[in-house]
């Protein structure tokens, strides 16, 4: 499968400030749901902001190696020349929002870009859509409720077609309930315009059953990188990232280490039920052992 | 074993373009509602449209030409709310403040002390000292007051709302750097 975004032995600090990232090898493939896991600190956000450009170009810093996007390096690219292929949500996505109403809010990147009055009156109307707000381009923002504006800047992301969306944490102020539906969306999108994700994620196990790799970021490293598979083993070896792993891949790992039996990756509580049951595992792991 | 750190490129922000502007704005407007609503006490009442803009140039390090601008619209939006005699020559005082706060921020970097705590108190004190000595020294041409006037009696009220503005820009730089300025690890991870 083609990458889409290639880290090459990059590093960066801040300006004045410790490395944050440190011999950066990452290759993300291409229409790929990929998650970024690791403890507070670790990097994500800022191997986030790589992908848009925002650093180190736009923050300023010490790097040294390359990031490509697209197969086009991202040195001396402008933020908003990368927008047109990789649009970004962050995880304060008030932060985001310029405008006075729905539909001005996802044509101002559009008429940015310098797209022409009727190709922005279409896409917006069809981004509006597709994030499940049709009809609301005359919506006060304050008229919205908070899951409903962060739906309205997915469709200003979406509006603009990129090839990559990167989001910070977009559910970490969620209820479960609206988790669940933004994931549903975000996969949504995925299937129907083979758009690359890039997902930074504490809560994973809203986003397990969508995701199909996985980066593990530890003190500026990639400690794991690749498909679910993979990750889930070689971060459930290591105890300090252990935690972070959602519940069921760390019952999961936790029985497989008590018990020697192979599971197959759950990623919904009825897989590893059903699975379980299959193994002869009613009754718990003593009445199997 | 770990790979040897290769050698790192430097480079300086481009957000630095306009930032400074929203700063600016942001903060005079602060200082304008501030100014606006705080009392005064035995005649002293902080100037803190100077404070803001003393914050401001102790975090942008703006050029002489900016930080005439920047004392040029300060000037302007105090012209508005002024009482005194003569409120056009908040514009002449404002323009002196910002540059003499401009020069010095400029010559503390230089010599070495960027990184002096006190920095922003003693830029804060000397642009309120050289704004207000400006402006009282323009009303007493205004109004025809004798000399002993102004370096007996207005002078020292100045040096004292220097103090007061020099004490308050010590204790607002950190918070509005902060705010401003979040780009270390803690923040961005």
């Amino acid at each position: 499968m083609a990458s889409v975004i290639n880290f090459k032995d990059f590093y960066y600090a801040y300006i004045n400030e410790k490395l944050v990232l440190r011999d950066i090898n990452l290759t993300v493939e291409k229409g790929s749901f990929t998650v970024v896991i690791g403890p507070s600190g670790a990097g994500k956000t800022t191997l986030c902001k790589a992908i848009t450009g925002i650093i180190p170009y736009y923050m300023g810093g010490s790097y040294a190696g390359d990031v490509e996007v697209l197969g086009e390096s991202t040195k001396g690219k402008r933020v908003s020349d990368l927008s047109l292929k990789v649009g970004l949500m962050l995880e304060d996505y008030e932060s985001q929002l310029v405008s006075l109403t729905a539909g001005e809010e996802v044509a101002f990147s559009l008429l940015n870009h310098g797209f022409p009055a009727e190709e922005v009156k279409e896409r917006t109307s069809k981004a509006l859509e597709d994030v499940g707000l049709p009809g609301r381009e005359d919506y006060q923002l304050d008229e919205l409720s908070g899951g409903q504006r962060q739906r309205l800047l997915l469709a200003s992301v979406l509006a603009v077609h990129p090839e990559i969306i990167v989001l910070d944490e977009p559910v970490s102020a969620m209820d479960p309930d609206g988790a669940e539906s933004l994931y549903k969306l975000l996969s949504k999108i995925h299937q129907e315009y083979g758009t690359t994700f890039v997902v930074v994620e504490h809560r994973v196990e809203f986003v397990l059953p969508y995701a199909t790799n996985f980066i593990a970021v530890k003190d500026g490293q990639i400690a794991a990188a690749g498909t679910c598979e993979v990750v889930a083993d070689q971060v459930y070896a290591d105890p300090e990232l252990r935690v972070l792993l959602p519940e069921l891949w760390q019952v999961r790992g936790e029985l497989a280490a008590k018990t020697g039996a192979h599971f197959s990756l759950w990623r919904k509580p009825a897989d590893a039920v059903d699975e379980l049951k299959a193994q002869g595992f009613e009754g718990g792991v003593q009445a199997h052992a | 074993m770990e790979k040897e750190k290769p050698q790192l490129i430097k480079i300086a922000p481009t957000q630095e373009g306009y930032r400074w502007v929203a700063i600016t704005a942001m903060l005079l407007a602060i200082g304008i509602i501030l100014h606006t609503v705080s009392p005064n006490v035995g005649g002293i009442t902080p100037n803190w449209t100077i404070a803001m803009y003393s914050i401001v140039i102790n975090l942008t390090r703006p050029t002489f030409k900016q930080a005439l601008g920047i004392g040029f619209i300060a000037g302007l939006t105090l012209v508005p709310s002024s009482k005194s005699a003569f409120p056009l020559g908040n514009i002449a005082s404002e323009l002196c403040g910002a540059t003499t706060c401009c020069l010095l921020v400029k010559a503390m970097c230089m010599s070495g002390l960027e990184n002096w705590k006190l920095r922003p108190l003693i830029t804060g004190f000397c642009a309120t000292f050289v704004s207000g000595g400006v402006f009282t020294l323009i009303l007493k041409f205004v109004l025809g007051l004798p000399i002993t006037v102004w370096y007996k009696a207005m002078l020292p009220l100045v040096a004292v709302i220097g103090v007061l503005n020099g004490v308050i820009t010590f204790l607002l730089f950190k918070p509005v750097r902060k705010l401003f300025f979040a780009q270390g690890q803690e923040e961005n991870e």
